[in-house]
Protein backbone atom coordinates (compact mmCIF):
# COMPACT_ATOMS: atom_id res chain seq x y z
CA UNK A 1 0.00 0.00 0.00
CA UNK A 2 1.41 3.61 -1.05
CA UNK A 3 1.44 6.64 0.94
CA UNK A 4 0.68 9.75 -0.37
CA UNK A 5 2.54 12.46 0.22
CA UNK A 6 1.42 16.04 -0.83
CA UNK A 7 3.78 18.20 -2.78
CA UNK A 8 2.70 21.74 -2.50
CA UNK A 9 6.52 22.80 -3.98
CA UNK A 10 6.68 24.71 -0.74
CA UNK A 11 9.87 22.76 1.45
CA UNK A 12 11.69 20.28 1.62
CA UNK A 13 9.74 17.23 0.37
CA UNK A 14 13.42 15.30 0.06
CA UNK A 15 14.06 14.64 3.79
CA UNK A 16 10.05 12.79 4.49
CA UNK A 17 11.21 10.50 1.10
CA UNK A 18 14.63 9.34 2.17
CA UNK A 19 12.67 8.64 5.28
CA UNK A 20 10.11 6.24 4.22
CA UNK A 21 12.61 4.67 1.64
CA UNK A 22 15.08 3.87 4.66
CA UNK A 23 11.30 2.45 6.24
CA UNK A 24 10.45 0.62 3.21
CA UNK A 25 7.32 2.31 2.67
CA UNK A 26 6.07 3.08 -0.90
CA UNK A 27 5.49 6.16 -1.12
CA UNK A 28 3.34 8.35 -3.96
CA UNK A 29 4.05 12.38 -4.42
CA UNK A 30 0.73 13.78 -4.57
CA UNK A 31 0.96 17.61 -6.48
CA UNK A 32 -2.81 17.49 -7.46
CA UNK A 33 -6.46 16.12 -6.86
CA UNK A 34 -6.13 13.46 -9.33
CA UNK A 35 -2.88 12.18 -7.87
CA UNK A 36 -4.75 11.31 -4.65
CA UNK A 37 -7.05 9.28 -6.42
CA UNK A 38 -7.28 5.42 -4.37
CA UNK A 39 -4.79 6.35 -1.44
CA UNK A 40 -4.88 4.74 1.40
CA UNK A 41 -3.03 6.80 3.95
CA UNK A 42 -2.04 10.21 2.77
CA UNK A 43 0.92 12.44 4.83
CA UNK A 44 0.65 16.13 4.87
CA UNK A 45 4.29 18.09 5.41
CA UNK A 46 4.93 21.67 5.80
CA UNK A 47 7.22 23.62 5.69
CA UNK A 48 6.69 27.31 5.38
CA UNK A 49 4.36 30.00 6.01
CA UNK A 50 0.11 29.45 7.30
CA UNK A 51 -1.11 32.21 5.08
CA UNK A 52 1.34 31.08 1.29
CA UNK A 53 0.31 27.39 2.03
CA UNK A 54 -3.57 27.75 1.99
CA UNK A 55 -3.58 29.98 -0.68
CA UNK A 56 -1.38 26.91 -2.51
CA UNK A 57 -3.33 23.95 -1.32
CA UNK A 58 -7.16 25.44 -2.33
CA UNK A 59 -5.51 26.46 -5.41
CA UNK A 60 -4.93 23.04 -6.58
CA UNK A 61 -8.63 22.23 -4.92
CA UNK A 62 -6.42 19.20 -2.76
CA UNK A 63 -7.87 20.92 0.38
CA UNK A 64 -11.37 19.79 -0.68
CA UNK A 65 -9.77 16.09 -1.66
CA UNK A 66 -8.05 15.79 2.03
CA UNK A 67 -11.28 16.51 3.71
CA UNK A 68 -13.38 13.84 1.60
CA UNK A 69 -10.17 11.34 1.99
CA UNK A 70 -11.05 11.91 6.00
CA UNK A 71 -14.25 11.32 5.79
CA UNK A 72 -13.84 7.77 3.61
CA UNK A 73 -11.38 6.76 6.98
CA UNK A 74 -8.21 7.41 5.15
CA UNK A 75 -5.52 8.07 7.43
CA UNK A 76 -3.93 11.60 7.59
CA UNK A 77 -0.74 12.80 9.56
CA UNK A 78 -0.01 16.48 9.69
CA UNK A 79 3.76 17.59 10.04
CA UNK A 80 4.63 21.01 11.92
CA UNK A 81 2.77 23.95 9.22
CA UNK A 82 0.67 20.44 7.75
CA UNK A 83 -0.49 19.53 11.19
CA UNK A 84 -1.47 23.31 12.13
CA UNK A 85 -3.43 23.60 9.19
CA UNK A 86 -5.81 21.07 10.09
CA UNK A 87 -7.20 23.33 12.35
CA UNK A 88 -9.98 26.00 11.91
CA UNK A 89 -7.76 29.10 11.51
CA UNK A 90 -3.75 30.90 12.26
CA UNK A 91 -2.55 34.69 13.16
CA UNK A 92 0.17 34.05 11.29
CA UNK A 93 1.00 36.93 9.13
CA UNK A 94 -2.77 38.11 9.97
CA UNK A 95 -5.98 35.48 10.14
CA UNK A 96 -5.82 32.92 7.74
CA UNK A 97 -8.86 29.79 7.92
CA UNK A 98 -7.40 26.28 7.93
CA UNK A 99 -9.03 23.25 6.76
CA UNK A 100 -11.40 22.64 10.43
CA UNK A 101 -10.47 19.43 10.02
CA UNK A 102 -9.60 19.38 13.65
CA UNK A 103 -11.44 22.33 15.91
CA UNK A 104 -9.11 24.66 17.70
CA UNK A 105 -7.20 27.72 16.62
CA UNK A 106 -3.17 28.26 15.78
CA UNK A 107 -0.93 31.27 17.25
CA UNK A 108 2.37 32.56 18.50
CA UNK A 109 4.24 30.88 21.06
CA UNK A 110 4.83 34.35 22.36
CA UNK A 111 1.09 34.03 23.21
CA UNK A 112 1.18 31.68 26.05
CA UNK A 113 4.01 33.28 27.68
CA UNK A 114 5.21 36.66 26.08
CA UNK A 115 8.88 35.87 27.32
CA UNK A 116 9.73 32.53 24.70
CA UNK A 117 12.09 33.33 22.62
CA UNK A 118 10.90 32.13 18.81
CA UNK A 119 11.38 30.15 16.63
CA UNK A 120 10.88 27.10 19.04
CA UNK A 121 14.24 25.20 17.52
CA UNK A 122 15.52 22.43 18.44
CA UNK A 123 15.68 18.65 20.45
CA UNK A 124 12.74 18.89 22.63
CA UNK A 125 10.88 15.66 24.42
CA UNK A 126 7.00 14.52 24.61
CA UNK A 127 5.24 13.82 27.48
CA UNK A 128 2.56 11.37 26.71
CA UNK A 129 -0.61 12.21 27.99
CA UNK A 130 -2.29 9.15 25.85
CA UNK A 131 -1.66 6.31 24.77
CA UNK A 132 -1.60 5.84 21.35
CA UNK A 133 -0.26 3.61 18.35
CA UNK A 134 1.47 6.37 16.76
CA UNK A 135 4.16 6.60 19.65
CA UNK A 136 4.29 2.61 20.19
CA UNK A 137 7.91 1.26 21.22
CA UNK A 138 9.28 5.29 21.29
CA UNK A 139 9.54 5.64 25.28
CA UNK A 140 7.83 8.35 27.01
CA UNK A 141 9.77 12.37 27.30
CA UNK A 142 11.57 10.77 23.81
CA UNK A 143 13.41 13.68 22.01
CA UNK A 144 12.15 14.80 18.61
CA UNK A 145 13.00 17.85 16.49
CA UNK A 146 11.36 21.07 16.67
CA UNK A 147 11.50 24.00 14.62
CA UNK A 148 8.35 26.36 14.54
CA UNK A 149 7.08 29.89 15.88
CA UNK A 150 3.39 29.33 16.36
CA UNK A 151 1.41 26.51 18.09
CA UNK A 152 -2.14 25.28 18.03
CA UNK A 153 -4.28 26.24 20.98
CA UNK A 154 -8.28 25.92 22.35
CA UNK A 155 -8.81 22.33 20.66
CA UNK A 156 -10.46 19.64 22.72
CA UNK A 157 -8.02 17.79 25.37
CA UNK A 158 -9.08 14.84 24.34
CA UNK A 159 -7.72 14.80 21.17
CA UNK A 160 -4.32 15.69 22.88
CA UNK A 161 -1.82 12.50 23.07
CA UNK A 162 1.89 14.88 23.54
CA UNK A 163 2.67 18.29 25.19
CA UNK A 164 6.13 19.36 25.52
CA UNK A 165 7.52 22.38 27.44
CA UNK A 166 9.22 24.89 26.56
CA UNK A 167 11.04 27.12 28.98
CA UNK A 168 8.39 26.53 31.84
CA UNK A 169 5.17 26.51 29.41
CA UNK A 170 3.58 23.83 27.98
CA UNK A 171 2.32 23.29 24.23
CA UNK A 172 0.40 20.64 22.39
CA UNK A 173 2.88 18.64 20.20
CA UNK A 174 0.48 15.84 18.82
CA UNK A 175 -2.63 15.04 18.55
CA UNK A 176 -5.06 12.11 17.28
CA UNK A 177 -8.95 13.08 16.63
CA UNK A 178 -9.68 9.21 15.06
CA UNK A 179 -8.45 9.22 11.66
CA UNK A 180 -6.24 12.29 12.01
CA UNK A 181 -3.07 13.03 13.52
CA UNK A 182 -0.90 15.76 13.56
CA UNK A 183 2.73 16.29 15.25
CA UNK A 184 4.48 19.82 15.87
CA UNK A 185 7.39 18.22 15.06
CA UNK A 186 9.54 16.43 12.46
CA UNK A 187 9.73 13.23 12.71
CA UNK A 188 11.77 12.88 9.46
CA UNK A 189 14.27 14.76 11.26
CA UNK A 190 13.92 12.99 14.41
CA UNK A 191 16.76 10.33 13.91
CA UNK A 192 14.98 6.84 15.82
CA UNK A 193 12.16 8.27 17.31
CA UNK A 194 11.50 9.74 14.53
CA UNK A 195 11.38 6.59 12.15
CA UNK A 196 10.02 5.14 14.46
CA UNK A 197 6.77 7.39 14.64
CA UNK A 198 6.94 6.96 10.90
CA UNK A 199 6.55 3.81 10.93
CA UNK A 200 3.87 3.08 13.60
CA UNK A 201 1.68 5.40 11.36
CA UNK A 202 2.63 2.91 8.08
CA UNK A 203 1.16 0.49 10.03
CA UNK A 204 -1.80 1.71 11.62
CA UNK A 205 -4.67 -0.68 10.71
CA UNK A 206 -7.83 1.12 8.71
CA UNK A 207 -10.02 1.98 11.13
CA UNK B 1 13.04 21.41 28.18
CA UNK B 2 14.56 22.41 25.12
CA UNK B 3 17.85 20.77 24.81
CA UNK B 4 21.23 22.19 24.32
CA UNK B 5 22.39 21.16 20.28
CA UNK B 6 26.09 19.71 19.07
CA UNK B 7 26.02 20.99 15.59
CA UNK B 8 28.98 19.49 13.19
CA UNK B 9 29.91 21.93 10.20
CA UNK B 10 31.18 20.71 7.20
CA UNK B 11 33.18 22.76 5.27
CA UNK B 12 34.26 21.82 1.62
CA UNK B 13 36.58 23.35 -0.62
CA UNK B 14 35.89 22.30 -4.51
CA UNK B 15 33.71 19.25 -3.41
CA UNK B 16 36.34 18.13 -1.26
CA UNK B 17 36.00 17.74 2.56
CA UNK B 18 38.47 20.40 4.08
CA UNK B 19 38.58 22.15 7.71
CA UNK B 20 39.15 25.47 7.79
CA UNK B 21 41.80 27.93 9.69
CA UNK B 22 41.23 31.76 9.98
CA UNK B 23 38.45 30.96 7.20
CA UNK B 24 41.06 29.44 4.52
CA UNK B 25 41.35 25.63 3.92
CA UNK B 26 43.60 24.00 5.55
CA UNK B 27 43.60 20.33 5.79
CA UNK B 28 42.05 17.54 3.60
CA UNK B 29 39.68 15.46 5.43
CA UNK B 30 39.88 12.02 4.16
CA UNK B 31 38.23 9.20 6.29
CA UNK B 32 34.46 8.98 6.61
CA UNK B 33 34.73 10.02 10.58
CA UNK B 34 31.16 11.67 11.19
CA UNK B 35 28.37 10.00 12.99
CA UNK B 36 25.07 10.93 11.58
CA UNK B 37 23.32 9.48 14.37
CA UNK B 38 24.73 10.91 17.66
CA UNK B 39 25.07 14.46 16.27
CA UNK B 40 22.33 17.13 16.61
CA UNK B 41 22.53 18.84 13.39
CA UNK B 42 24.94 19.15 9.96
CA UNK B 43 25.88 22.39 8.79
CA UNK B 44 27.61 22.16 5.21
CA UNK B 45 29.34 25.19 3.63
CA UNK B 46 30.68 25.61 0.60
CA UNK B 47 34.00 27.36 1.28
CA UNK B 48 35.43 27.30 -2.36
CA UNK B 49 37.18 30.95 -4.19
CA UNK B 50 35.38 30.38 -6.96
CA UNK B 51 31.75 28.39 -6.49
CA UNK B 52 30.26 25.62 -8.35
CA UNK B 53 26.93 25.59 -7.21
CA UNK B 54 26.08 22.32 -8.87
CA UNK B 55 28.68 20.46 -7.77
CA UNK B 56 27.98 21.57 -3.91
CA UNK B 57 24.40 20.58 -4.66
CA UNK B 58 25.35 16.96 -5.25
CA UNK B 59 27.24 17.08 -2.35
CA UNK B 60 23.94 18.05 -0.35
CA UNK B 61 21.66 15.44 -2.46
CA UNK B 62 24.28 12.77 -1.03
CA UNK B 63 23.81 13.74 2.22
CA UNK B 64 20.39 14.24 2.75
CA UNK B 65 19.65 10.40 1.25
CA UNK B 66 21.23 9.51 4.55
CA UNK B 67 21.15 11.87 7.42
CA UNK B 68 18.35 11.71 9.66
CA UNK B 69 18.81 15.28 11.11
CA UNK B 70 18.25 18.77 10.16
CA UNK B 71 21.09 19.83 7.69
CA UNK B 72 22.01 23.37 6.74
CA UNK B 73 23.35 24.71 3.74
CA UNK B 74 25.61 27.68 3.25
CA UNK B 75 28.79 29.59 1.82
CA UNK B 76 27.66 32.05 -0.92
CA UNK B 77 24.30 31.88 -1.40
CA UNK B 78 23.13 35.26 -3.34
CA UNK B 79 19.31 34.78 -4.32
CA UNK B 80 16.34 33.01 -4.03
CA UNK B 81 16.50 30.79 -6.77
CA UNK B 82 20.00 29.08 -5.51
CA UNK B 83 18.00 29.43 -1.74
CA UNK B 84 14.93 27.19 -3.74
CA UNK B 85 17.68 25.07 -5.01
CA UNK B 86 19.29 24.37 -2.21
CA UNK B 87 15.74 22.85 -0.10
CA UNK B 88 15.11 20.89 -3.29
CA UNK B 89 18.41 18.73 -2.59
CA UNK B 90 17.35 18.33 1.11
CA UNK B 91 18.55 21.22 2.89
CA UNK B 92 16.35 22.09 5.93
CA UNK B 93 17.65 25.72 6.49
CA UNK B 94 20.10 27.38 4.50
CA UNK B 95 23.08 29.55 6.50
CA UNK B 96 22.92 33.25 4.77
CA UNK B 97 26.53 34.83 5.09
CA UNK B 98 27.04 38.98 4.04
CA UNK B 99 25.75 38.92 1.24
CA UNK B 100 22.31 39.68 3.70
CA UNK B 101 24.21 43.14 4.33
CA UNK B 102 25.01 44.15 0.77
CA UNK B 103 21.32 42.63 -0.65
CA UNK B 104 18.76 43.39 2.77
CA UNK B 105 15.91 42.12 0.48
CA UNK B 106 16.87 38.38 0.83
CA UNK B 107 16.05 37.52 4.24
CA UNK B 108 12.31 39.02 4.19
CA UNK B 109 11.85 36.90 0.32
CA UNK B 110 13.35 33.87 2.10
CA UNK B 111 11.20 34.17 5.20
CA UNK B 112 7.79 34.72 3.06
CA UNK B 113 8.43 31.45 1.32
CA UNK B 114 10.17 29.12 3.82
CA UNK B 115 9.33 30.70 6.89
CA UNK B 116 12.00 32.45 9.36
CA UNK B 117 13.29 28.91 11.15
CA UNK B 118 14.00 28.06 7.64
CA UNK B 119 16.77 30.79 7.98
CA UNK B 120 20.23 30.86 10.28
CA UNK B 121 22.67 34.37 9.90
CA UNK B 122 26.12 33.95 10.04
CA UNK B 123 27.71 37.11 11.61
CA UNK B 124 30.75 37.22 11.07
CA UNK B 125 33.65 39.00 13.68
CA UNK B 126 36.92 39.54 14.39
CA UNK B 127 39.00 40.85 17.32
CA UNK B 128 41.11 43.43 16.26
CA UNK B 129 44.30 44.41 18.84
CA UNK B 130 42.35 42.19 21.43
CA UNK B 131 40.08 44.54 22.21
CA UNK B 132 37.47 45.53 20.07
CA UNK B 133 35.28 43.54 17.83
CA UNK B 134 34.65 43.97 13.90
CA UNK B 135 31.74 42.71 11.43
CA UNK B 136 33.62 41.47 8.58
CA UNK B 137 32.00 40.64 5.13
CA UNK B 138 32.91 39.18 1.76
CA UNK B 139 34.59 35.66 3.10
CA UNK B 140 36.41 37.81 6.04
CA UNK B 141 37.89 40.13 3.51
CA UNK B 142 36.72 43.49 4.70
CA UNK B 143 36.14 44.78 7.98
CA UNK B 144 33.39 47.28 8.57
CA UNK B 145 32.52 50.04 11.30
CA UNK B 146 28.36 48.01 11.70
CA UNK B 147 27.51 47.40 15.46
CA UNK B 148 27.01 43.89 15.87
CA UNK B 149 23.91 43.98 17.82
CA UNK B 150 22.06 46.66 15.87
CA UNK B 151 22.84 44.00 12.31
CA UNK B 152 21.36 40.93 13.90
CA UNK B 153 18.60 43.37 15.55
CA UNK B 154 17.54 44.22 11.82
CA UNK B 155 18.17 40.26 10.56
CA UNK B 156 16.05 39.45 13.37
CA UNK B 157 13.30 42.12 12.10
CA UNK B 158 13.68 40.89 8.67
CA UNK B 159 12.62 37.71 9.16
CA UNK B 160 15.59 35.33 10.05
CA UNK B 161 14.97 32.39 13.19
CA UNK B 162 18.49 32.13 14.32
CA UNK B 163 22.21 33.84 14.35
CA UNK B 164 25.29 32.06 13.86
CA UNK B 165 28.33 34.08 15.61
CA UNK B 166 31.12 32.89 13.50
CA UNK B 167 34.21 34.05 15.63
CA UNK B 168 36.74 34.31 12.58
CA UNK B 169 40.26 35.10 14.13
CA UNK B 170 39.33 31.94 16.68
CA UNK B 171 38.58 29.92 13.62
CA UNK B 172 40.90 26.73 13.67
CA UNK B 173 42.82 27.50 17.34
CA UNK B 174 41.31 25.00 18.97
CA UNK B 175 41.81 27.44 21.80
CA UNK B 176 38.14 27.64 22.92
CA UNK B 177 35.02 29.82 22.28
CA UNK B 178 35.35 33.94 22.96
CA UNK B 179 33.06 33.07 26.10
CA UNK B 180 33.49 36.73 27.59
CA UNK B 181 32.27 38.46 24.01
CA UNK B 182 29.66 35.23 23.45
CA UNK B 183 28.41 36.02 26.73
CA UNK B 184 27.93 39.22 26.61
CA UNK B 185 26.45 39.65 22.74
CA UNK B 186 24.06 36.25 23.40
CA UNK B 187 21.90 37.72 26.35
CA UNK B 188 21.37 40.96 24.01
CA UNK B 189 19.93 38.84 20.62
CA UNK B 190 16.31 37.65 21.10
CA UNK B 191 16.72 34.97 18.87
CA UNK B 192 18.51 31.11 19.67
CA UNK B 193 22.00 31.72 18.77
CA UNK B 194 24.32 29.27 17.72
CA UNK B 195 28.50 29.93 18.23
CA UNK B 196 31.68 28.61 15.81
CA UNK B 197 35.22 29.27 15.96
CA UNK B 198 37.32 27.76 18.43
CA UNK B 199 36.16 24.65 20.07
CA UNK B 200 38.74 22.37 20.84
CA UNK B 201 37.98 20.17 23.29
CA UNK B 202 34.71 19.14 25.22
CA UNK B 203 35.17 20.89 27.94
CA UNK B 204 35.13 24.33 25.48
CA UNK B 205 31.61 23.14 24.60
CA UNK B 206 30.43 22.26 27.89
CA UNK B 207 32.11 25.98 29.26
CA UNK B 208 29.62 27.58 26.68
CA UNK B 209 26.64 26.43 27.72
CA UNK B 210 27.40 26.56 31.60
CA UNK B 211 28.63 30.27 31.03
CA UNK B 212 26.40 31.89 27.71
CA UNK B 213 23.38 31.84 26.88
CA UNK B 214 24.30 30.54 23.33
CA UNK B 215 21.67 27.41 22.55
CA UNK B 216 24.00 25.62 19.82
CA UNK B 217 27.89 25.00 19.62
CA UNK B 218 29.49 24.26 16.52
CA UNK B 219 32.88 23.18 15.49
CA UNK B 220 34.45 21.36 12.88
CA UNK B 221 37.99 20.49 13.74
CA UNK B 222 37.88 18.94 17.14
CA UNK B 223 36.49 15.98 15.62
CA UNK B 224 39.62 15.35 13.31
CA UNK B 225 41.87 15.71 16.20
CA UNK B 226 40.50 13.73 18.38
CA UNK B 227 39.79 9.95 19.01
CA UNK B 228 36.71 10.41 20.92
CA UNK B 229 33.28 9.80 19.20
CA UNK B 230 30.55 12.76 19.67
CA UNK B 231 28.33 9.98 21.75
CA UNK B 232 31.01 10.17 23.94
CA UNK B 233 31.28 13.81 24.11
CA UNK B 234 27.20 14.27 24.79
CA UNK B 235 27.56 11.81 27.27
CA UNK B 236 30.41 14.12 28.61
CA UNK B 237 27.97 16.65 28.89
CA UNK B 238 25.49 15.35 29.82
CA UNK B 239 27.26 14.15 33.27
CA UNK B 240 27.80 17.69 33.32
CA UNK B 241 24.48 18.31 34.54
CA UNK B 242 23.58 20.02 30.53
CA UNK B 243 20.68 19.37 28.97
CA UNK B 244 21.05 17.31 25.76
CA UNK B 245 19.96 14.75 23.66
CA UNK B 246 22.18 11.33 24.16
Amino acid sequence: MKIGLIDLNTGNMGSLVSAMKKLNVDVKICKSKEDMIGIKKLILPGVGAFKDFMKKIKTKNVDKEIKKLSMENVSILGVCLGFQILFDQSMEHGFTQGLSMVTGKVDSLTTINKKLKIPHVGWNSCKYDKKNPLFDGISDYSDFYFTHSYCVKEHDKKIRIAITEYDGSNFTSAIASKNVYGVQFHPEKSQFNGLRLLKNFSELSQC
Amino acid sequence: MLKKRVIITLTFNNGVLFRTKNFNPDYRYTKNFIDLWSIDELMIIDVSKRKNFKKFQNIIKDFSRNCFVPITVGGGIKDIDQVNQCFNNGADKILLGSESIKNPKLISLVSKKFGNQSIIQSVDFKKIDNKSYKIMCQSGKRLTNIDIIKLCNSYINKGVGEILLNDVSNDGSLLGYDLKFLKKISKKIKCPTLALGGAGKWEHILEIFKKTKIQAACTQNIYHFTEESILSAKRFLKKNNIDIRV
